[in-house]
């Protein structure tokens, strides 16, 4: 039986917002075979990348939304040739010390975005990351974003002059 | 006689677009009675297709500016309209959005129209404050007051509150995660 929060997903995914990213070539869907083994709470979307020399035109990430939208998915990039997490060595990369190197670090946890739309990251910075303090991200979940802020946010930095390719 | 039928989606004060099936021959009007958002005979939105960037074109000496995207007939039909071509409809209270944008203490002004996302309000801005336009993520608008940053596709006719006509940004520089 669907979940509220796997319902939640569902609409978000059919959102007129959703879908104008896919027609503009954002983000989408994948292919169904390579998205047969993600039952709930599993997730696999991709999101488009800028041109870069090596790099592909297209990431997926597979993420575990559990919980939506109270609390934020967490995933990080899949490689669905390998049907596993996407070897760091092809992940995507930002100049040094931009926010797309910070987000993309592979030095911290190989599963999850260092990013405060990632349930895990933001999870283990509660105190770091909170309201007024020190390294108070400006940015955080609420239960009023979607998938679509996620994927935006992840957009724009893989379409942004930091990013580097792979 | 096959009725085309031509999907629109349709934005309101303050609600997510949602997607409307009209049939190329009947009336705007129709289509919005039908989808409950105004009442038979009822004359008192203002209607805009489309997304504006008119201010895009406007020159970088120009103060105060407005856009003059007009609101649509909506007793003409969705084929003379365009609306297949379109897609974005936007029922609004307000004619314009007064917005004021503020960097490193200088403000901005500009009427734009409700149809106007703001990704084309930043691209604006960062014209109007000479920002490099290669530092894409680097700014962003923040509504003033709050830590709220609307996403780039978002249209300031749903981020006005009921009742006002007019929005506050702050341009503001992302912070790298940290700690």
């Amino acid at each position: 039986m669907e979940t509220p929060d796997q319902r939640l997903f569902d609409e978000d995914v059919a959102s007129v917002e959703f879908r104008l990213g896919a027609e503009k070539g954002r983000w989408g869907l994948p292919a169904p075979e390579l998205i047969s083994e993600f039952e709930w709470p599993k997730r696999l979307l991709w999101i488009a990348g800028a041109p870069r020399t090596g790099a592909p035109d297209r990431f997926y990430i597979a993420m575990d939304a559990s919980g939506y939208r109270g609390v934020p998915p967490t995933g990080n990039f899949w490689d669905p040739a390998t049907k596993s997490p996407l070897d760091v060595k092809r992940r995507p990369k930002g100049k040094s010390g931009s926010r797309v190197a910070k987000v993309f670090r592979t030095d911290w946890n190989n599963a999850a975005f260092y990013h405060p739309y990632d349930r895990v990251a933001a999870d283990s910075h509660k105190k770091e990351w909170a309201p007024g303090a020190k390294d108070d991200p400006r940015r955080r979940w609420t239960p009023d974003h979607t998938i679509v802020d996620y994927l935006e946010e992840f957009y724009s930095l893989l379409n942004c002059g930091d990013y580097i390719g792979i | 006689m096959i009725t085309q039928q031509t999907e629109l989606f349709l934005h309101g004060q303050g609600a997510r677009p949602r997607p409307i099936l009209a049939a190329s021959n009947e009336t705007l009007r129709e289509t919005l009675v039908r989808s409950g958002i105004i009442r038979e005979g009822g004359n008192e939105i203002l209607v805009f297709v489309g997304e504006c960037q008119e201010a895009l074109a406007e020159a970088d000496t120009v103060e105060d500016g407005a856009d003059a995207q007009e609101p649509v007939d909506i007793n003409l039909t969705i084929e003379v309209l365009e609306i297949e071509r379109y897609r974005h409809v936007h029922c609004h209270t307000c004619r314009h959005v007064a917005t004021e944008i503020t960097f490193n203490g200088q403000t901005k002004r500009h009427k734009f129209s409700p149809s106007t996302t703001v990704a084309t309000v930043t691209q604006w801005a960062k014209k109007k404050f000479r920002l490099d336009p290669d530092a894409a993520t680097d700014y962003v608008l923040e509504i003033c007051g709050t830590t709220d940053k609307p996403r780039a596709d978002k249209h300031l006719g749903e981020l006005v509150k009921s009742g006002t006509c007019n929005l506050c940004f702050t341009i503001v520089t992302e912070i790298n995660p940290q700690g």
